[in-house]
């Protein structure tokens, strides 16, 4: 059964960089941005038109990307910046100027480099690590005032607080339409998947945010029109998983393809592509310090370090967002030299265990060189899991006897 | 077959005995007939592979006796250990740190600082009779402890293999992160995770790009710096004051001054005053952190300028060092190339851009101390943007009169690496000097082909 809302999403990304273009012909400017904590609304609200720039899987472009940040980068930075050195995304093509933040380092030297060697204007946004401190919203207030005077600067124009206003609704309007199309894909008999799911979430990135709502709209009246009353069940006969981890951006399939291939089924992530910087996120007062604030207090990423392990909201929302999608194992996905979350594994392993999850670390680059040594240790996983799921079954079946 | 080890002649004895004693922070005073003594007697017992005769520490069976501040840097490093393990029965707080910071504020707090490099120090010294082989091979065993329980691509671990394994009894991890390195802030997280409940964490955030103009960044860091001290202070039990920090401003200024000087009085030189490990050393003496004790290193580095300034003024040259010889800048976080193969080569090294990118920053001593440190630490030269940083370097470059500069990052340091290629090419576009981008692994012994390519590079200049 397919959504015919997907179709058109999949049409008007083709035709996305085109009105991109006639965009800027008409004085329109684009802003690429880069990062976790950047406040989105502001870049909107200001009247640009902000893209998400978050390419993957291609391995000659990481290659290219080497040579300017070096081949110690992680893969995900070392192929945007081969992106910028080639030039030909045709999304990087329209970007009038970039908004990074700082919140991975890496990320923030991919800034650097990037300003440095194709001469590109760069906005960033300092962020602070010590994030739970009053003391660090009182920076990143300062950071997000400081951010949007550039911004403003920019636009030859100051922010408007009622442009501001529209925009924060807009774009709770897209989180809140985006969590309840999320329920669908987790539940019993689905009529979209967690793959479609995450294509659509994606797309949001470079789509108009008024279209996009209205197709994320369409979208959830079709799936209520297909399916009522989406109830998600843990033992539906699937290998039910949770992919954890480093980014998956547009353009890598590789480790979801696999999942897939061998029979198993993703029913929820916490990735930094995925739904989760759309959860939770809470706008208290509409200014720029209010909207970013709004964004610190989320889920914080994990190049943000936090010292206390039994009050690590990270970890808290990982457990939640297992509870939700009865998810029976996590695959971790880690990128080449992605220090936050390579660095967590095993502990995010370790505590999973203490929870009865079990997980599997899948450390990976953008060659296609690994994909069968990936394949068999994700086919094996989803085996253990099938198992471990069918002993339970009958162990009930027993107990029930 | 035993190795060669290297002996102090007896013939320089009696000038290093005419040598100052090295005052401690304790206020104890060890005496030039007492270093000779453990230099001679029982240092090697202790640790022959300090003394052995190996191309990882030069193929040449010498150092340069004559120059005493070169015998009592030994003696620190050799004593290091001893003297940290007495610092803790005597109950005295230590802290691991970050490198490319200054300690100004764990002074004040009555509180060791010391950086990866020197944790590893104290590890390494904790077990005697090894060999050089010996003693790398049980460095390699314990960082793989860290490596499993974070990641194989980690460069810096926090001291997570030593502090959790219990070998070594560091009261608090608190360093400054994501100064120069990202590596650091995960490997104090991952610390969380450890058995060992009892040390204490502390994240000093360091913000970044360009935030040295910003007052509200500065005044987050000085809070930073604030709450820093006043973890220091929950382990020691005192309360450090503002008169405090204040005090240890000035004594690590008069570090920092002495440093510089005595770099500037090296770089002055016709012909090259000490060797390139003897200058590394000495230089290094400015942060007044390096061998764990502030008092013993302003001791010796106040001796250490006398000796250089003579030996400007004399035009004596360091020992082993060639006529002409190329001269060689070092860019790059916690990396060095072997100084005495490559004077075997034809170069000295003339320079570093770590250690002394803060060394050359001093802080204001009228005002708030902390506000003073938090400034001067967001305009270390080496944490500012590509141009910025580039352009120090430059500066720096041309006074050592380089004729080379080579940028070496270690294997899963993303954080340096990703920049060595714009710095070293802004360097070679304006200077026109040949530079060169080198990886290496950190804490391994230094490999054949490293050397071979530092070699083929000097053989270019």
């Amino acid at each position: 059964m397919s959504i015919k809302t997907l179709e058109k999403v999949r049409k008007r990304l083709e035709e996305r960089p085109e009105e991109l273009k006639r965009a800027r012909e008409d004085g329109r400017k684009v802003v690429g941005w880069v990062g976790y904590n950047v406040p989105e609304e502001i870049i909107h609200a200001l009247g640009f038109i902000p893209v998400r720039i978050a390419v993957g899987g291609d391995d000659r472009l990481v290659e290219v990307g080497a040579r300017y940040a070096s081949s110690k980068t992680c893969v995900f930075i070392r192929e945007i910046v081969g992106a910028f050195a080639e030039n030909q995304d045709p999304f990087i093509q329209q970007t009038d100027f970039l908004a990074f933040d700082a919140t991975c380092l890496q990320n923030y030297r991919a800034a650097e480099v990037i300003e440095y060697f194709f001469k590109k204007d760069v906005v960033v946004l300092g962020v602070p690590r010590n994030f739970d401190w009053d003391e660090a919203k009182q920076y990143f207030a300062h950071e997000a005032n400081e951010f949007t005077r550039l911004l403003e600067e920019r636009a030859e124009a100051p922010l408007d607080a009622s442009r501001l206003a529209e925009s924060v609704a807009l774009y709770n309007d897209i989180r809140k339409t985006l969590k309840s199309i999320y329920v669908f894909q987790a539940a019993k008999d689905n009529v979209i998947s967690w793959e479609e799911v995450y294509d659509l979430i994606q797309a949001g990135e470079l789509l108009d945010k008024q279209e996009y709502l209205s197709l994320l709209q369409q979208t959830l009246a079709e799936l209520q029109e297909l399916q009522q009353n989406p109830v998600i069940e843990g033992d539906d006969g699937n290998s039910r998983l949770f992919i954890s981890g480093s980014l998956i951006p547009r353009g890598d399939r590789k480790l979801i393809g696999i999942i897939k291939s061998v029979g198993g089924r993703i029913v929820g992530d916490d990735l930094w592509s995925g739904i989760l910087p759309h959860l939770d996120l809470d706008i208290k007062e509409i200014s720029p310090a209010g909207v970013a604030l709004a964004y610190l207090n989320r889920t914080p990423h994990a190049a943000l370090p936090y010292l206390d392990l039994a009050s690590d909201k990270r970890l808290k929302k990982l457990h939640e967002l297992l509870s939700e999608s009865k998810a029976q194992g996590v695959i971790y996905h880690t990128l080449r030299y992605c220090d936050p979350f390579t660095f967590k594994a095993k502990e995010t392993k370790n505590v999973l265990a203490k929870s009865g999850i079990p997980l599997l670390e899948i450390h990976t680059e953008y060659a296609g060189s690994d994909y069968e040594a990936m394949k068999t240790r994700v086919e094996a996983f989803v085996e253990m899991i099938k198992i471990k799921s069918e002993i339970t079954e009958e162990e009930g079946v027993l107990a029930d006897a | 077959m035993g190795k060669q080890l290297f002996r102090y002649s007896e013939e320089n004895k009696e000038k290093f005995l005419e040598s100052d004693n090295i005052s401690f922070n304790d206020g104890s005073v060890v005496t030039p007939e007492e270093i000779w003594h453990y230099l001679t007697v029982e240092g090697p017992k202790k640790y022959p592979g300090s003394f052995e005769v190996n191309l990882y520490q030069g193929n040449r069976a010498s150092r340069d006796e004559t120059l005493p501040t070169s015998l009592k840097t030994h003696y620190l490093g050799l004593t290091f250990s001893d003297r940290m393990e007495k610092a803790k029965d005597r109950g005295k707080s230590i802290a691991f740190i970050q490198g490319g910071q200054a300690v100004d504020p764990y002074t004040a707090a009555d509180t060791i600082a010391l950086r990866p490099g020197l944790v590893n120090q104290w590890y390494g010294g904790l077990e005697h009779g090894n060999d050089i082989n010996k003693a790398n091979l049980r460095r390699r065993k314990s960082k793989e402890k860290a490596f499993h329980d974070m990641s194989f691509e980690a460069c810096q671990t926090g001291g997570y293999e030593h502090v959790q394994e219990g070998d070594l009894r560091i009261d608090v991890i608190a360093p400054y992160t994501v100064l120069r390195c990202s590596d650091v802030s995960y490997g104090v997280e991952a610390h969380r995770h450890g058995p060992k409940k009892d040390v204490k964490l502390f994240n000093v955030d360091y913000p970044l790009r360009y935030q040295a103009d910003k007052p509200w960044a500065i005044e987050y860091f000085a809070q930073n710096l604030r709450r820093l001290v006043g973890t220091l202070d929950e382990v020691t039990g005192r309360a450090t004051t503002e008169e405090d920090v204040t005090k240890a401003i000035k004594l690590h200024n008069e570090g920092r001054r002495l440093g510089t000087e005595l770099a500037e009085l090296w770089w002055s030189a016709d012909v090259p005053p000490t060797n390139s490990a003897d200058r590394a050393s000495l230089v290094a003496l400015g942060n007044l952190e390096v061998h764990g004790d502030v008092q013993a290193s302003l001791s010796v580095l106040k001796e250490a300028k006398k000796f250089i300034a003579e030996r400007v003024k004399n035009g004596v040259k360091g020992h082993a060092v060639i006529d002409n010889p190329k001269r060689i800048f070092i860019l790059g976080s916690c990396v060095g190339i072997n100084g005495s193969r490559s004077e075997d080569a034809g170069a000295i090294v003339v320079g570093r851009d770590d250690q002394w990118s803060h060394c050359t920053s001093l802080v204001e001593e009228e005002g708030d101390p902390y506000y003073n440190l938090a400034k001067t630490t967001l305009e270390y030269p080496y944490e500012q943007s590509i141009e910025k940083r580039a352009h120090w370097t430059i500066e720096q470059i041309r006074k050592s009169r380089a004729d080379g500069v080579i940028f070496i990052h270690n294997w899963g340091c993303n954080t340096q690496a990703a920049v060595a290629r714009p710095i070293v090419d802004i360097i070679k576009r304006e200077t026109g000097i040949p530079t060169y981008i080198h990886e290496r692994e950190l804490g391994g012994l230094q490999h054949e082909q490293e050397q071979n390519r530092v070699n083929a590079f000097i053989e270019m200049l």
